[in-house]
């Protein structure tokens, strides 16, 4: 990350999938959508859920939960389409993207981002930006023009592992009593 | 100020390319006059534009070159093949004088000087007609005989009253004056002669019957009759618009009528006439072809309009389209008295509003042409190849916005057949092929679609070299068979380029692949087809349109497609069982073997519950293929929208569109659909 210059918004959006919470900048995000009638599109990877008529134009949408390689889940009141702006090869393009649930928009500031944890080779430098511990939990926040211009599955981490990456960090930090992390309020 | 400037550089550049393409035909035919004046004329007007908005460089430069021009056609200079070269550099000096940022560049200030200098050295030689340079030359309109564009013929009727002569008016003086204001063919009646013993020497017996081709109007030749209006019977009309008098069986057909001593006559007269005009006009309009100059554009009363506001115009219609539809969906679920003939107006009227929007947008491939003919023309030259460049079907019209995107990958595609397709010309001529090489330029409507081909008689592409190639490239594996089809499409493969050196002019690095992109990216396909020794084609096919087709909306698991009506022939009602129980996939309707593919089988969807089914018999290259869906909804007029960046590898449909009731809907590209199942079946 580079300083970030004193104009440019600290706010997040936090969402939801399975125990894991996500942030994106809010610079990232249009709008957030009641989950919809998708239309399939046939041939397409399993994680591409389909397009949707949003205000005229069609919207792809992918399911978050596919794009990180986790397991799918039915789809509940809570689930939503957080509608993206990213960038693609110096385009602007619009995707959506299910989430389980959204949280919250919340400030953290640039120090307050932690860079990926030593062991960071095991987790996809790309599609991560960094980590924020708030009230005891860690959110990761994604390079979202990474993670949804991605042609493939992006897992967010190397290997079969299924630990949660908040839960792994946890422990980490507890067993290495290392000074990085420090608490907000 | 900026507006002006704007305005005037998009006008300049017009007329830059305008005088480019006419001094590629000057080239071809430098006797042709209407060219030279056609070049002098667009080059007065920039000239003017330019010191009108100030660009003084170009004004000064445009005014030395249009004097060489007016020597030219003043006949004080010859038109020799220098003169056009040197003002087909100018042209292209003159493009990169419209960004005045070039004018500190000095390398660019070189060129100007050098080109100034090679102008006024042209010009020189007659230095002393230059003072007489841009003065309009007299009476040239007025004795050309072949600008009889403007004229119209009259039938003039004059008969004096006996008495005509007791004024003192003598009736061959108005004839003469007749004859000043055009062509005259006067005939004088005598019939009314008396025998020679009641003959009255202060009497006029005679009347004429004439016929005047003038470009006057008929006030003026009213008023060379002013002063005898109350001695004579006159009746003047015009019978034509065009000089029929050149015509001679017109002629002919008046002399025959007055040899038998009877009146032409006024209804004689219009009828011969309008016989004669539809010959003269048909004669005219052949010698316009041949000149090769577009009339229609010269006509046609047109206005400029900025292209942002055609594509808005474009979005607004398509907006329109879609809530069109929601109205007519709305109609359908709602019993509501009188609604009907409203919607089904709206409807009749948004379709019609459509197609004139489209064809607004619609211009013709033409306008890419000039471009091609300099570029064949530069290049041959440049290789010392000799190469003519023949374009066909240039009136074929495409959406601005895909002639926009395709100048790029039709220029690669030259400069390749100039390149590596045609040989140097002492090896034509030891393969015994003409000295003079062939590139050819097509383009022409199938269906709905347009075809664009570029083919040379060069030297061909040997399958096995691009095979041994692919191999060494690591492209296919060695033991691979591959059909010369499949051979030749290894060439739009990334790094795949054959040419063994890269020179200057093709084969910098962006090879057929960035073709074969860029033109996927305006919905179209390019194909190759090859003989060795025999020359290369390349074949393009494009959408007429890529923003609103008419389309088939059908029905597939509950969930609505739309196919293409253009590719459409029939639909059968079928039932399930004769689908689900073939073995090959082949069906026979109205006698005939058709192969069909299930789409709920090929998407991956369960088989449907009905019983009956509707199967879509779409065109396939040369055949027929039947697409099974549940039902057939109705026609749709459908409004492409991009499936995006994300379904960039899913080219089976070709966009998607947004339904009445706010759905979306996918469109099939059944060409690809076809293409990719039969891949996986076989």
């Amino acid at each position: 990350m580079e300083p970030l210059t004193s104009n440019k918004s600290n706010s997040y959006l936090t969402f939801k999938l399975g125990e894991e919470q996500y942030a994106a900048h809010v610079d990232k995000v249009l709008n957030i959508l009641e989950m919809s009638k998708l239309t399939h599109v046939p041939k397409a990877p399993e994680y591409m859920k389909g397009v949707m008529n949003l205000r005229g134009a069609v919207l792809p949408v992918i399911d978050a939960r596919i794009k990180f390689g986790m397991e799918p889940t039915e789809y509940t009141s809570n689930t939503c389409i957080v509608v993206l702006d990213v960038d693609m090869d110096g385009d602007s393009v619009h995707v959506g993207a299910i989430v389980d649930s959204v949280q919250a928009v919340i400030e953290i500031k640039t120090e307050q981002i932690l860079p990926l944890p030593t062991l960071g080779s095991r987790y996809k430098a790309e599609y991560i930006i960094g980590m924020a511990k708030l009230d005891e939990r860690f959110i990761i926040i994604l390079n979202m023009d990474a993670v949804f211009s991605a042609d493939e599955i992006t897992k967010l981490k190397i290997g079969a592992d299924t630990t949660p990456i908040a839960d792994e960090l946890a422990a980490e930090e507890t067993s290495a009593e290392t000074a990085t992390g420090e608490k907000t309020e | 100020m900026d507006d002006f400037r704007t305005k005037f550089i998009e006008e300049a550049t017009e007329l830059i390319e305008k005088m480019e393409d006419a001094l590629l035909k000057l080239e071809q035919a430098p006797d042709d006059e209407n060219l030279i004046q056609l070049v002098f004329r667009v080059m007065h007007t920039l000239k003017g534009n330019s010191s009108m908005f100030g660009f003084e460089q170009i004004e000064k430069f445009t005014h030395n070159l249009e004097n060489i021009y007016d020597m030219v056609r003043n006949q004080q200079l010859e038109l020799s093949e220098e003169i056009i070269n040197t003002t087909l550099a100018c042209v292209d000096h003159l493009k990169n004088m419209l960004d005045e940022s070039n004018y500190e560049d000095s390398d660019f200030m070189t060129t100007h000087n050098g080109l100034m200098a090679k102008i006024l050295y042209i010009a020189n030689p007659d230095a002393n007609s230059m003072s007489n340079a841009g003065s309009p030359q007299p009476d040239a309109a007025g004795q050309n005989p072949t600008s009889s564009d403007e004229q119209a013929t009259f039938y003039i009727l004059f008969d004096p009253n006996d008495s005509i002569f007791a004024n003192g008016t003598n009736p061959l003086y108005l004839l003469d004056e007749l004859a000043e204001l055009g062509q005259i063919k006067a005939y004088a009646h005598f019939n009314r002669l008396p025998e020679f013993e009641a003959y009255n020497t202060d009497l006029c017996y005679t009347y004429w019957e004439i016929f005047l081709s003038t470009d006057k109007e008929i006030d003026e030749i009213n008023e060379v009759f002013i002063f005898v209006e109350s001695d004579c019977k006159l009746d003047i009309q015009k019978i034509s618009d065009v000089n029929i008098l050149h015509n001679s069986k017109f002629i002919e057909e008046i002399e025959h009528i007055i040899s038998t001593k009877n009146d032409v006559g006024i209804a004689n007269a219009l009828q011969l006439a309008s016989r004669s005009t539809s010959q003269v006009k048909h004669a005219k309009a052949e010698v316009v072809k041949k000149e090769r100059i577009n009339t229609r554009d010269k006509n046609a009363s047109s206005i400029r309009v900025s292209s942002d506001k055609l594509d808005s115009l474009m979005n607004l219609v398509s907006e329109l389209v879609i809530t069109q539809a929601r109205l007519s969906l709305f109609d359908s679920q709602h019993d509501i008295h009188g609604l009907t003939p409203i919607v089904e107006s709206v409807q009749k009227l948004s379709r019609q509003l459509r197609d004139l929007a489209f064809g607004i947008v619609l211009i013709p491939i033409e306008n890419l042409i000039t471009r091609f003919q300099r570029l064949v023309r530069d290049l041959s030259m440049e290789l010392h190849k000799d190469v003519e460049f023949i374009a066909e079907g240039t009136d074929t019209e495409l959406d601005k916005t895909i002639i926009d995107n395709l100048a790029d990958p039709l220029m690669h595609i030259l400069r390749n057949s100039l390149d590596h397709g045609i040989e140097d010309t002492n090896q034509r001529i030891a393969r015994g092929k003409p000295a003079k090489g062939t590139v050819k330029f097509k383009a022409y409507y199938s269906g709905a679609s347009v075809i664009i081909q570029i083919s040379d008689d060069g030297k061909g592409m040997d399958p096995d070299t691009i095979r041994e190639k692919a191999i060494q490239k690591g492209i296919i594996a060695p033991e691979r068979k591959l059909t010369k089809k499949e051979i030749f499409d290894l060439i739009f493969l990334p790094g795949f380029s054959t040419a063994t050196k890269v020179t200057d002019i093709s084969g910098r690095g962006v090879g057929m692949d960035v073709v074969r992109k860029k033109i996927a990216n305006i919905q179209g396909e390019v194909d190759v087809d090859s003989e060795l020794g025999k020359g290369t084609t390349i074949s393009i096919k494009l959408p007429l349109t890529l923003s609103i087709i008419d389309g088939l909306l059908v029905n597939i698991n509950k969930t609505s497609y739309v196919i293409p009506l253009a590719a459409i022939k029939k639909i059968y009602a079928i039932d399930k069982d004769l689908i689900y129980k073939s073995f090959n996939n082949l069906i026979t309707l109205d006698g005939e073997q058709i192969p069909f593919f299930s789409l709920r089988k090929e998407f991956d969807l369960p088989p449907s519950e009905e019983q009956l089914e509707q199967i879509v018999m779409v065109n396939f290259e040369d055949n027929y293929v039947g697409l099974v869906v549940d039902y057939v909804e109705g026609e749709y007029q459908a409004v492409l929208k991009p499936l995006g960046r994300h379904y960039k590898n899913n080219d089976i449909f070709s966009g998607a569109t947004i339904l009445g009731n706010g759905t979306v809907a996918l469109v099939m590209d059944t060409n690809k659909i076809i293409k990719m199942f039969a891949h996986i079946n076989h």
